[in-house]
């Protein structure tokens, strides 16, 4: 072993060695020290025809990977080459049938390569501020997909079959029902000021009313030729509900492969020091400046673990009577924190009434009691997370508890203040729940403020969508680059302490978050929004990477670039959970308006599929009926249990193996140090006898 | 695309294929910036193969590796006489093994030798002190690096031997996504 270690010594001191001698030496100490580096196997992968479909999986592959020095990897690719034509015909055969598959691979992935999205700058972010915020920007990526997607499945089945179905004329089915109640006019009367155009495309009013963009327009056209038939409101119920499940799909879908990787790390509080010596540093490009922030971001790492240990050391130290004051002192300012929640919660509610009430006024004042809601929604979304973080200095959690209840805070107050925003129209629409009363009464919803209630719902979605997008924009003109104007020119000690913007990953993927579900929302009332959404991601993309790479400075705290994307995909799942419930509810309760779009004469939304249904042909309904029954659904249900038992009892065997394996490491090197030790004093025993027998001779 | 380039012949590119983790373009793209580096010493034909080193005060001057603090020892684990001089081959193959096609059980392997600062084949606590010096710029305390570095050795060393082996590093590193970053 030492003889070993100073060959290989000795060969970096030794200038005049030439390259072959030197290459000799490494393979030499690579060779003899297998324990630590992994072997390379000469004998020709080609002679074994039985083992031909796995080694023949490309000589390359294995060349590539194999860690030694190039020179040699060439020598042996030539040597390698050199022993093709030994193997027989069959076996050439395959083999070169197997290199072309490997280079259309090859070469299919650099055209792939090509058609990815923003694949360029999202390296450039990647190397540049490292791998949080780049997660962020491959979130924003995956939503814009996700909502193109969408709005060309919406397209295809909703929006181009209305358009033919429009300008051919088809008639309209037609159906009594109160007069009051199908009386809907949203077009403008009478002579309109120019710039009310422009209102109009805020608010969503106006000429915007009644168009493609919103529920309202749709008609309940059913075409029914004898070999062609299309029911506009079943394909628009369909579309809706798919598009649900396909988003939910492609989330599950990206949630495996993060999960995958999360699992397989398995606990996250093991190794924490050893992670941060060998892990943080993220290897980027940029200057001088960033360098000296990375090393205070990992001093600050360190500092923050050791502060830890101290902390924990200090609170195992505390007196009972210590424990109870802090105990209560955290349940009371968790109190406040969900006082000032309900507070923001309840001016949301008031917010949302007012703004119905005075609907319609005009000019700009109308438009900004429009826009109350989105207004007081935005601001409660900035003023109270600022308010928590206040609050959080007092309750002195330990800093990775702090950055999760803040975390934790701030999801909960924006989806559920979305949320009240629903449940406050919802009053509006049906009085209050109560369906029989008053103003509800004749149509079940309160037709006189709301002749067609979805569009109004899509009309509020829409006004959301519009205004998270402005105030982005007027943020990122009106604050970012000012800020940085002010900090480079102005050298006031004000100014440094303030210092640049701070690219904080979870606010922005919170606002995401966010922007997804009102989308979700409002996609049964507005189908255009998913387009709309995926538009405004786009420019959000290109704005906030330009003001990352003008405006913003490192983050001091990193991000975990791997366990967060699980975790934003698990918060985007929350939202779509919010925005589920709201469908099955407007499906399946509301009754639906008389006036205006594709399920105007039903009594609610679902009735349309059995409506539909019996028009089908025997042996389809047959079969769905058959689905649904129990003699097919209950054997589903107990497979379905079998099936998840399998696989959770294959997780925990294999961890099971894990940590056994872990434990046999463990003895090994005992063994080891074990049998070294016994050979020490094995050999010091025969030198202590040999010196006996020579000093007795 | 075409064949019109004069550097490499056809069958080295190919073996250059074969080798690293790179397309044809970007070998060629790296040739240029091999050559960039120092323009009298590199010739741009590379077809006979000739012998020339660009040292190591050079290489590390690249904008790519300027701002890392290992960008010594990286270049000299990559280089044949382990003083940092390299070749276009080893050129090549440094960046191969650094792009983010190769992977992890290999970036392991060369990772384990950057660390390695004593080339011993162990991580001893010498070297970690010097990564976490270098890593933080010593803006630590010595007890505070004496006691980072001892609880980093507690917590990856699995044979209790008080150093690092390759398994060792592989096992903690194999539990850190990160690391391919």
């Amino acid at each position: 072993m030492a003889g070993e270690i100073q060959s290989q010594g000795s060969y970096e001191g030794n200038d005049d060695s030439n390259d072959q001698q030197s290459l000799r030496l490494r393979r030499v100490s690579s060779r003899a020290t297998n324990q630590n580096y992994p072997q390379f196997n000469w004998s020709s992968p080609h002679a074994d025809e039985d083992k031909d479909e796995e080694d023949n999986s490309g000589p390359r592959r294995e060349l590539r990977t194999v860690p030694l020095p190039m020179a040699l990897k060439r020598a042996v690719r030539q040597v390698q080459q050199m022993q093709i034509p030994v193997v027989s015909g069959m076996g050439s055969w395959k083999w070169k049938r197997r290199r072309f598959m490997h280079k259309l691979k090859d070469d299919g992935r650099e055209i792939l390569s090509f058609f990815t999205l923003w694949s360029r700058p999202l390296q450039m972010i990647g190397g540049n501020f490292g791998g949080g915020v780049q997660s962020y920007f491959l979130f924003l990526r995956f939503l814009v997909v996700l909502n193109f997607v969408s709005f060309l499945l919406i397209a295809g089945f909703v929006l181009i079959p209305s358009i033919i179905f429009r300008s051919v004329g088809t008639s309209l089915v037609n159906s009594t029902g109160p007069e009051k109640c199908t009386n809907y006019d949203p077009n403008p009367q009478g002579l309109v000021v120019f710039y009310t155009y422009f209102l109009d495309i805020l608010s969503g009013m106006g000429f915007m009313e009644y168009s493609y963009l919103f529920y309202g327009y749709y008609n309940n056209t059913m075409v029914e030729n004898s070999n062609f038939s299309y029911s506009i409101p079943l394909a628009y119920l369909f579309t809706t509900v798919f598009y649900f499940l396909f988003c939910l799909i492609c989330i599950i879908a990206r949630m495996g492969t993060a999960a995958r990787v999360a699992v397989a790390t398995g606990g996250n509080a093991v190794g924490n020091y050893s992670m941060i010596v060998f892990n943080s540093w993220d290897y980027g490009c940029q200057g001088d400046r960033a360098t000296k922030l990375k090393q205070k971001n990992i001093h600050y790492r360190l500092q923050v673990d050791l502060e830890e240990q101290r902390i924990k050391k200090q609170a195992a130290a505390l007196t009972p009577n210590q424990r109870i004051v802090l105990l209560c002192l955290r349940v009371f300012m968790c109190f406040v924190a969900s006082g000032l929640i309900i507070t923001a919660f309840y001016c949301i509610f008031l917010a949302t009434n007012f703004s119905q009430q005075r609907s319609g006024e005009g000019g700009i004042l109308g438009l900004v009691f429009e826009y109350l809601p989105s207004i007081v929604i935005t601001t409660g979304n900035f003023v109270v997370p600022l308010l928590c973080d206040q609050i959080a200095l007092i309750e002195r959690y330990a800093p990775s508890t702090t950055i999760i209840v803040a975390l934790l805070r701030a999801v909960f107050l924006r989806l559920v203040s979305l949320g009240v925003l629903l449940f406050t129209l919802w009053r509006q629409i049906t009085c209050e729940g109560d369906t029989k009363s008053g103003d509800c009464e004749l149509c079940q919803y309160n037709y006189k403020v709301y002749p067609c209630w979805e569009t109004r719902v899509g009309q509020e979605m829409y006004k959301l969508t519009l205004f998270d997008l402005l105030i982005n924009i007027a943020v990122l003109v009106l604050v970012e680059f000012p800020r940085r104007i002010v900090v480079d020119n102005w050298s006031n000690k004000l100014a440094q302490l303030v210092g640049r913007q701070e690219f904080g990953v979870p606010p922005n993927v919170l606002g995401l978050v966010y922007g997804q579900t009102v989308v979700w929302t409002g996609a049964l009332f507005c189908p255009l929004l998913p387009l709309m959404n995926a538009i405004k991601f786009v420019i959000l993309f290109y704005c906030k990477k330009i003001t990352l790479f003008y405006n913003c400075r490192p983050a001091l705290k990193t991000f975990r670039s791997t366990t967060s994307a699980f975790f934003f995909l698990v918060v985007l799942l929350f939202g779509w959970g919010l925005a589920s419930v709201v469908m099955i509810y407007s499906l399946a309760v509301i009754r639906p308006s008389m006036a205006c779009g594709p399920f105007r004469f039903f009594p609610n939304m679902w009735s349309v599929v059995p409506a539909s249904f019996y028009s089908l042909s025997k042996l389809s309904q047959e079969f769905l009926f058959f689905i649904g029954s129990q003699a097919f659904s209950i054997p589903l249900f107990v497979l379905s249990c079998v099936v998840m038992c399998y696989f959770i009892a294959l997780a925990s065997v294999y961890g099971k193996n894990v940590a056994l394996l872990r434990a046999q490491l463990k003895l090994e090197g005992r063994d080891k140090q074990f049998l070294v030790k016994q050979i020490a004093e094995l050999g010091r025993q025969l030198q202590m006898t040999k010196h006996n027998t020579d000093v007795q001779d | 695309m075409g064949n019109k380039q004069t550097i490499f012949t056809d069958e080295q590119l190919d073996a250059y294929q074969d080798c690293t983790f790179f397309t044809r373009k970007e070998i060629l793209r790296l040739h240029g910036r091999y050559h960039e580096l120092a323009p009298h010493i590199v010739p741009m034909d590379y077809t006979n193969e000739p012998d020339c080193k660009v040292p190591l005060a050079l290489i590390v001057n690249m904008p790519e590796l300027k701002e890392n603090p290992f960008r010594n020892r990286i270049v000299e684990s990559f280089s044949e006489d382990g003083l940092g001089n390299l070749s276009f081959n080893e050129f090549v193959d440094m960046f191969s093994v650094l792009s983010e096609m190769a992977p992890r059980e290999l970036k392991a392997i060369y990772a384990f030798k950057i660390y390695d600062f004593n080339v011993d084949n162990y991580l001893c606590k010498e070297d970690l002190e010097k990564t976490l010096n270098r890593l933080t710029k010593e803006d630590l305390t010595p007890e505070e690096v004496d006691l980072v570095c001892d609880k980093a050795i507690e917590e990856a060393d699995l044979d209790g031997d008080n150093k690092l082996s390759f398994a060792d590093f592989e096992n903690m590193i194999s539990r850190a996504p990160d690391f391919l970053r």
